[in-house]
């Protein structure tokens, strides 16, 4: 989006072609710097010793310096940009490029910075407030960064601290309105600016105050404690406020590494990556919004701990019962009316389009392709390409009359995150078979060994529970 | 003539960041004119820059030689994104170059006024680009620009740093060719010295057809327009009243809020310079130099 920024003085109206095509290059960019700006977590170290030292000798020393970094709308348009990836998906080399050097011009904050907000925020110096503490932070993080510690009880953790004065400085920049919106229109424009605009303010707003982000990981660590394959690090909460989270470090292996794993591995952790987004969305009814390679750690077996809940959206039963009628209907059902009113119903389209039922399945059943009939299937680099199109396919006489309504922003990152996670891992599974298990309307018996030991845990929770 | 003036907009930004990435050197040998702790490096790496620019091409043009010379010989007409995109450049290189590359940049620049000679049509006098008294009004509408932009939409410099800026950028007057004596030296001098051109000044036909181009340039699309509205209300309202008077320009004073949105505005701006190649990595180079010269 600081792309979408980018955009703004070079902006021209219809019909004169120069700029057109600088324009239409600009989105792209903007597009991928968004993708660019989203892989947050990333390590400081990947790019080597040489950049390590750079980065440590640009350190941000004091509050001004973040503010001189961060301040005048830089933090939001970097926020903006990781949400607009969310919902679009083609801005130019130039905005990418914009989005990826603002990115890169946030150093991390000195170690004496770091160890100043830990003080202001728990009473004592890391060194006291830590049996051991890291100065040197292993990662950048949302509006912080983190560092490795050891508590005093001997746990070892990931802290998270914030750039100090930074909320502040983000929830000023929210204010303006008129100038999102504007940067907005360009970044998105073929979304609602104004239901955006509301879910990127309520978003970010929450991400200023580390606690929504902890409520979040623990409601999740909750839900999962004692689950086969699906690990959440659970918060450490005396040492948890607005601008610390403390969470169990966990000690598996990237996202790169897992790639290089055989098939079978892959595809047990992409079967871990889908039941949890999905188990998530309708058992605990919250998802997050950032589901990208970088917040997954992954260990044999298909273990799979997932990071980062800073953009977790929680929904109640009322908004989640179209998106189950909409499944139910094209997938279980094949009836296509049910299916087109259930659409309405939810307000993804208009009631009484010009537009005939068999063209809308047409248009929308590739995001149902891979569940529509039972067997085993492969996603592919090509089908996560195609989800991620055909989503951001405004021509044609379906386009013009859907529209994403606000709760259901944030949910399509599924296509552009877990998609092209799984395509990424070339995964086959029988996702149908999957789905069924955790669909409510349907929760069948378990269809794989990982399912099984998923339906043990599922009993287990329930006489806890009881 | 629109469409021209689109592209002006996407090179000014491409071609100032270009210029000024170009005019911050790698491994300097020397610390040119300024050096890592002087206050001109700070108040260079402001967000309020272009503010300062756009107010300084405001006071200049109200001296209607300077106006004339600009007028009559510039291209800036043909080519407005190359003047502005030249004297950016200009600017880095005397700033954050070596102190022979500034020396050859000037030597440069003073090539170019010794060809620039006429005859003012309003004044009726004779103008030379080259002459010192010229020169020295260019030089204190800038130094005089980047004290007030700053302590309107920029972080205010304390009086101390105002007057060591002034002193500092006397410089820059000696390049290009005012003799060191003729130039103000302090912020007192510079207002007495403002204050005593001040009669000779006008806003005559060139000046106010050129500055109403530059304050409102035709074509632009709203979203654009609102943006170059804030850089715009800024530099209006950092004149000196007079010279709003002059102009004819009324401008309330801003509010809080205002200077906020401001701000807001010249950080997008500031995001697309550093989204430009180069510009990121000779900010880094500046920065790293400052650092080392911090005292400890």
């Amino acid at each position: 989006m600081a792309g979408a920024a980018t955009l703004l003085l070079l902006r021209r109206r219809p019909g004169r072609l120069r700029l057109d095509r600088a324009r239409a290059a600009l989105r792209l960019a903007a597009r991928g710097g968004a993708r660019y700006a989203a892989s947050a977590p990333r390590l400081f170290a990947v790019a080597g010793e040489r950049r390590q030292q750079l980065r440590e000798d640009l350190a941000l020393q004091t509050a001004e310096d973040v503010a001189d970094t961060l301040g005048a709308m830089k933090g939001v348009m970097m926020k903006i940009g990781q949400m607009a990836s969310y919902v679009d998906d083609g801005l130019s080399p130039a905005v990418r490029q914009t989005l990826a050097r603002l990115q890169d011009s946030v150093p991390p904050m000195s170690p004496g910075l770091a160890a100043a907000m830990v003080e202001e925020e728990l009473g004592a110096p890391p060194d006291r407030a830590f049996a051991r503490w890291d100065p040197r932070p292993i990662a950048a993080a949302s509006i912080g960064q983190v560092h490795r510690a050891v508590t005093l009880d001997g746990r070892a953790v990931a802290v998270k601290v914030q750039y100090p004065g930074i909320a502040e400085t983000i929830a000023a920049d929210l204010r303006n309105v008129a100038l999102l919106r504007r940067m907005l229109r360009i970044a998105a424009p073929a979304q609602d600016a104004d239901a955006l605009l509301s879910e990127v303010r309520d978003r970010v707003g929450e991400e200023l105050d580390y606690r929504h982000e902890a409520a979040s990981q623990r409601l999740m660590a909750a839900y999962y404690d004692g689950h086969p394959t699906i690990a959440v690090p659970r918060i450490i909460d005396g040492l948890s406020t607005r601008r610390i989270m403390v969470s169990e470090l966990s000690g598996a292996v990237r996202f790169a590494e897992l790639a290089s794993w055989p098939q079978h591995e892959r595809d047990l952790a992409a079967e871990t990556i889908y039941r949890f987004v999905f188990r998530s969305l309708y058992d605990v009814r919250a998802f997050n919004g950032d589901p990208h390679p970088g917040n997954y750690l992954f260990q044999r077996g298909g273990r799979v701990t997932f990071l980062d809940f800073g953009l977790v959206r929680h929904f109640t039963p009322a908004e989640l019962r179209p998106l189950l009628q909409m499944a139910r209907t094209i997938c279980v059902e094949h009836d296509p009316e049910a299916f087109r009113a259930s659409l309405e119903n939810a307000g993804f389209l208009r009631p009484g389009a010009p537009v005939s039922t068999q063209a809308i399945v047409e248009h929308l059943a590739v995001f149902y392709d891979t569940i529509r009939e039972p067997g085993p299937r492969t996603i592919t680099s090509d089908y996560a390409s195609s989800v991620v199109r055909r989503f951001f396919d405004v021509r044609g006489p379906v386009a013009a009359h859907i529209a994403v309504p606000r709760p259901y922003v944030i949910l399509q990152r599924i296509n552009l995150g877990l998609f092209a996670v799984l395509g990424e891992l070339s995964a086959t599974a029988d996702w149908r078979a999957i789905s069924e298990e955790i669909w409510p309307f349907t929760r069948s018996p378990a269809s794989t060994p990982m399912g099984e030991a998923e339906a043990r845990w599922l009993v287990r929770r329930q006489a806890a529970a009881a | 003539m629109t469409a021209d003036l689109y592209a002006t907009a996407t090179g000014l930004i491409e071609r100032s960041a270009a210029a000024y990435a170009a005019g911050v050197p790698e491994g300097a040998r020397d610390n040119g004119f300024f050096g890592p702790a002087s206050v001109t490096w700070r108040v260079n790496a402001g967000l309020a820059s272009p503010v300062a620019g756009l107010r300084s091409l405001l006071m200049q043009a109200l001296h209607p030689l300077a106006m004339a010379g600009v007028d009559q010989h510039s291209g800036w007409r043909r080519d407005p994104v190359g003047r502005l995109a030249a004297t950016s450049a200009y600017l880095a290189t005397i700033t954050f170059g070596e102190r022979a590359e500034a020396v050859r940049a000037a030597a440069r620049v003073r090539r170019i006024h010794d060809r620039v000679r006429g005859t003012d049509a309003v004044t009726g006098q004779p103008y030379a680009a080259g002459d010192p008294g010229l020169l020295l009004w260019v030089h204190a509408a800038l130094v005089d620009s980047v004290v007030a932009a700053a302590s309107l939409v920029g972080t205010a410099l304390a009086a101390g740093d105002s007057n060591s800026y002034v002193a500092e950028m006397v410089a820059a007057a000696e390049l290009i060719g005012v003799p060191r004596p003729l130039v103000p030296s302090s912020v007192p001098e510079l207002d007495l010295y403002i204050a005593s051109v001040r009669p000779g000044l006008r806003c005559t036909p060139a000046a106010a057809g050129s500055m109403a181009c530059l304050l409102d340039p035709p074509g632009l699309d709203e979203d654009t327009a609102e943006i170059w509205q804030d850089i715009r209300d800024a530099a209006v309202a950092a004149l000196p009243r007079w010279a709003r008077q002059m102009y004819g320009y009324s401008a309330p004073p801003l509010t809080p809020g205002r200077r906020t949105e401001i701000r807001q505005s010249l950080g997008v701006l500031d995001a697309m310079v550093l989204g430009q190649p180069g510009v990121l990595e000779a900010r880094q180079r500046i920065t790293l130099r400052m650092r080392a010269a911090r005292p400890a």
